[in-house]
């Protein structure tokens, strides 16, 4: 089934997963957030916060040919360890007994896609092991340290593949509307 | 008496468990726990009413529309505040949008495969299949070719031997009875349905800026701006680009999703004796058509112990019964103390205990509607359409039962719903419904604008004194609704009754079980340690549980188990 709606498409996605207001789990959207401010803007590039979208991601993923994921992962090593995933890191190994929407993720996604013909010819998480998930926290030290070394790692990430990543003259003003929770800790 | 445990153990921590008793091959007793606290409503308290909504919307990492869309409307109940016209049809136009979505991805990724056995797809002859889908539908996608290409990607899977996301599935199971052929047909719609629901993800984006977190939204109407002379805003170009993607998208959902419901219901037929559970029904107006909400193209309405001769209607989101109505109950509940309250008077202080039978038990309130409990979602918005003789509802639910009738010699009536299969084919009925409303709600919007209206935002005043308010919205799950007190400009307490709350409440002072708990008594269980027809009659509700943290787990442990206990 063709496009035929004149949306335009992007081959490449950058892609942030987390809940912004669960401490460190926030730190795929920062990070994104954080590139988008940093690099300029290229045409084939579709750099995203999605939240914890679930089996929702795929249409995200769909048709791509690189998507890059930055979220937290649950792995070794100490809180703010930044690990660089394959497919084969995490792809078919986990068999899933769903009961709500939530449950199922990128595994399953990818799967989906692929027997679709669908599925991204690649696909990188950049992960980090975060230190603590609690409901309005701030983000952990070792975790906010590793931000800027992630936000350089997806601009190496696409200059391997051939995608000119270069910093923008003059920064935007990342938003970061969530800070405020962050800022004022949780009301009492 | 065998005493199952299905606790999915996902990302940092798991959302639903479900225990149930089983004797004699039935379920005797069922507890519905979720596992995690969703605390977010403190973190509103103190806030911007104005910017509510960009919290709210964070709640969950798949409703989030709703939940923005929920918390504009509460604000701007508790103002009095009237948006304009344009302002309903764009929010309507995304709130179809997604509840489409929600309603194709719940059919065939979420809960399909536990109706569906994919591996008798191999066995399957193609050329029968795509005659058997050619004679009950006109749908593109049914041709021979298409079935074949998919079968040799399933014949591959098999024999990778590696079968992935798949191999969860309670293959050759006993209550497993669709035909190789079936099985292909569903499943190519489940693959081609990858493609269609990312078009209902792109109407939603176009409107609101961007998806899954719309960014449009603003208490007193949207931000898009409308200049018919001006290419950066809302426009003839987008407007027709938005007419696209509904005309590809509505085919998939009348002659794909709709077909395949009732193809569905008609080989499962005993599915229509189990699973009623709570027989009280609740359902709120939504889609208004005018910019005072007075009008509304989906009916609300409430029904009473299953008497679907009577319908209490809500006319509309200012109705004081289901203001004074709702409470939730919460003893037996993880917070402090007992009993039940308001949502404008709620609390949200978590007291964890273990698990416990006869005491709490869950981090999910029960709320109740003057002490009832009541079922939510597309089931409850059939009923009440169809008992109130809504035309659009009686259409397509009487399309339904004679293509079910008609074609598969099975006769279900609108009583039979209330069943495991009626919540399925309530949700094919109600995107039917949605699917047609979607281009008359863009006509709606369109020749609005052509009449030179293009106002999109009122501004909101705050009041010297207290207010409350609560923002109804009839979302793909069922019956949300955003309570808020507002106090010198600031959120003084916020409550969300959502959906999965209405159907997942546990019991309340009385002992008596909410919807999931009692729909699934009397449920059969043929092999304890596969518990699938569990698992039917809880997916029959698309649960979600608002959540949502979120780590991808690389250590490869079993990220789901089912105890025998």
């Amino acid at each position: 089934m063709s496009e035929s709606t004149g949306v335009a498409e992007r081959h490449i996605c950058v892609i942030g997963l987390g809940n912004v207001l669960l401490g460190d789990d926030g730190f795929g959207p920062l990070v994104v957030e954080r590139f988008r401010c940093e690099y300029a803007d290229h045409a084939d590039v579709e750099v995203l916060d999605l939240g914890t979208p679930g089996l929702d991601l795929a249409p995200y993923l769909h048709g791509k040919h690189l998507a890059v994921i930055v979220d937290t992962v649950k792995s070794e090593g100490e809180p703010g360890t930044l690990c660089h995933l394959g497919e084969t890191d995490f792809g078919d190994r986990r068999a899933a007994l769903h009961l709500t929407g939530h449950d199922p993720g990128l595994a399953q996604c990818l799967a989906q896609l692929r027997l679709a013909g669908r599925a991204p010819s690649k696909v990188i998480v950049v992960g980090v092991v975060p230190q603590s998930c609690a409901l309005g926290s701030s983000f952990s030290a070792p975790v906010f340290a590793a931000v800027s070394t992630a936000v350089e790692k997806i601009a190496s990430l696409l200059r391997e593949h051939d995608v000119p990543c270069q910093r923008r003259a003059v920064q935007k003003p990342p938003n970061l509307w969530w800070e405020t929770v962050l800022r004022t800790g949780m009301p009492t | 008496m065998a005493r199952i445990s299905i606790d999915p153990v996902t990302r940092i921590e798991g959302h639903l468990r479900i225990d149930v008793e089983v004797d004699g091959g039935a379920v005797q007793k069922a507890w519905a726990c979720c596992t995690m606290w969703r605390g977010i409503e403190t973190i509103l308290r103190g806030r911007d009413p104005r910017e509510g909504w960009v919290f709210a919307q964070r709640f969950c990492g798949v409703c989030t529309t709703v939940h923005a869309m929920a918390s504009v409307r509460a604000v701007e109940d508790a103002l009095q505040l009237e948006i304009p016209a344009n302002a309903q049809y764009i929010r309507n136009l995304i709130l179809i949008a997604h509840a489409l979505h929600d309603h194709i991805v719940h059919f065939y990724h979420l809960s399909a495969l536990d109706w569906v056995d994919i591996t008798t797809i191999p066995k399957a002859d193609p050329a029968r299949a795509a005659s058997i889908a050619d004679g009950v539908s006109s749908w593109p996608g049914n041709s021979h070719h298409e079935l074949e290409a998919v079968q040799n990607k399933v014949k591959g899977l098999i024999a990778s031997g590696q079968l992935g996301i798949f191999s969860h599935g309670y293959w050759g199971h006993p209550a497993m009875r669709l035909s190789p052929e079936m099985n292909l047909i569903l499943f190519a719609h489940y693959l081609q349905a990858l493609e269609f629901q990312r078009k209902a993800c792109q109407v939603v984006g176009i409107l609101g800026g961007k998806t899954p977190h719309i960014q449009n939204l603003a208490v007193g109407g949207v931000m898009n701006a409308i200049n018919l002379n001006s290419l950066a805003t809302m426009n003839m170009d987008r407007l027709g680009t938005l007419q696209s993607l509904l005309q590809e998208l509505i085919p998939f959902v009348q002659q794909a999703y709709f077909v395949d419901a009732c193809l569905l219901a008609a080989s499962y037929p005993e599915w229509f004796r189990y699973g009623r559970g709570v027989a009280n029904y609740l359902s709120v107006p939504d889609l208004p058509v005018d910019a005072k909400a007075t009008k509304f193209d989906l009916p609300g309405g409430v029904i009473m112990e299953g008497n679907l001769g009577s319908v209490r209607p809500i006319k509309d989101w200012r109705d004081e019964p289901i203001r004074a109505a709702v409470a939730e109950d919460i003893t037996h509940a993880w917070y402090q103390g007992q009993g039940a309250l308001p949502p404008w008077k709620g609390k949200t202080d978590p007291y964890y205990t273990d698990f416990r039978d006869e005491g709490k038990y869950t981090w999910v309130k029960a709320p109740r509607y003057n002490g009832h409990p009541m079922q939510v979602g597309p089931l409850s918005n059939i009923l009440v359409g169809y008992s109130s003789g809504h035309p659009l509802t009686r259409k397509w639910a009487d399309a339904a039962f004679k293509r079910i009738s008609s074609v598969h010699g099975l006769n279900v009536t609108p009583e039979d719903l209330q069943s495991t299969m009626g919540r399925y084919l309530a949700r094919a009925i109600r995107s039917a419904m949605l699917s047609e409303l979607a281009l008359q709600h863009l006509q709606l919007l369109s020749s609005n604008i052509l009449k030179g209206d293009d106002t999109t935002y009122n501004p909101p005043q705050f009041p010297a004194h207290e207010v409350e308010g609560v923002g109804l919205h009839e979302a793909p799950r069922g019956t949300l609704s955003h309570w808020v007190v507002i106090d010198k400009a600031a959120f003084s307490n916020y409550q969300a009754v959502v959906p999965t709350t209405w159907n997942a409440s546990p019991r309340d002072q009385k002992g008596v079980s909410g919807p999931y708990e009692s729909s699934l008594l009397a449920n059969p269980v043929a092999d304890p340690e596969k518990p699938l027809e569990v698992l039917r009659t809880v997916h029959s509700f698309d649960p979600c549980m608002a959540c949502a943290c979120h780590t991808l787990d690389v250590s490869g442990r079993e990220i789901a188990q089912t105890k025998v206990l």
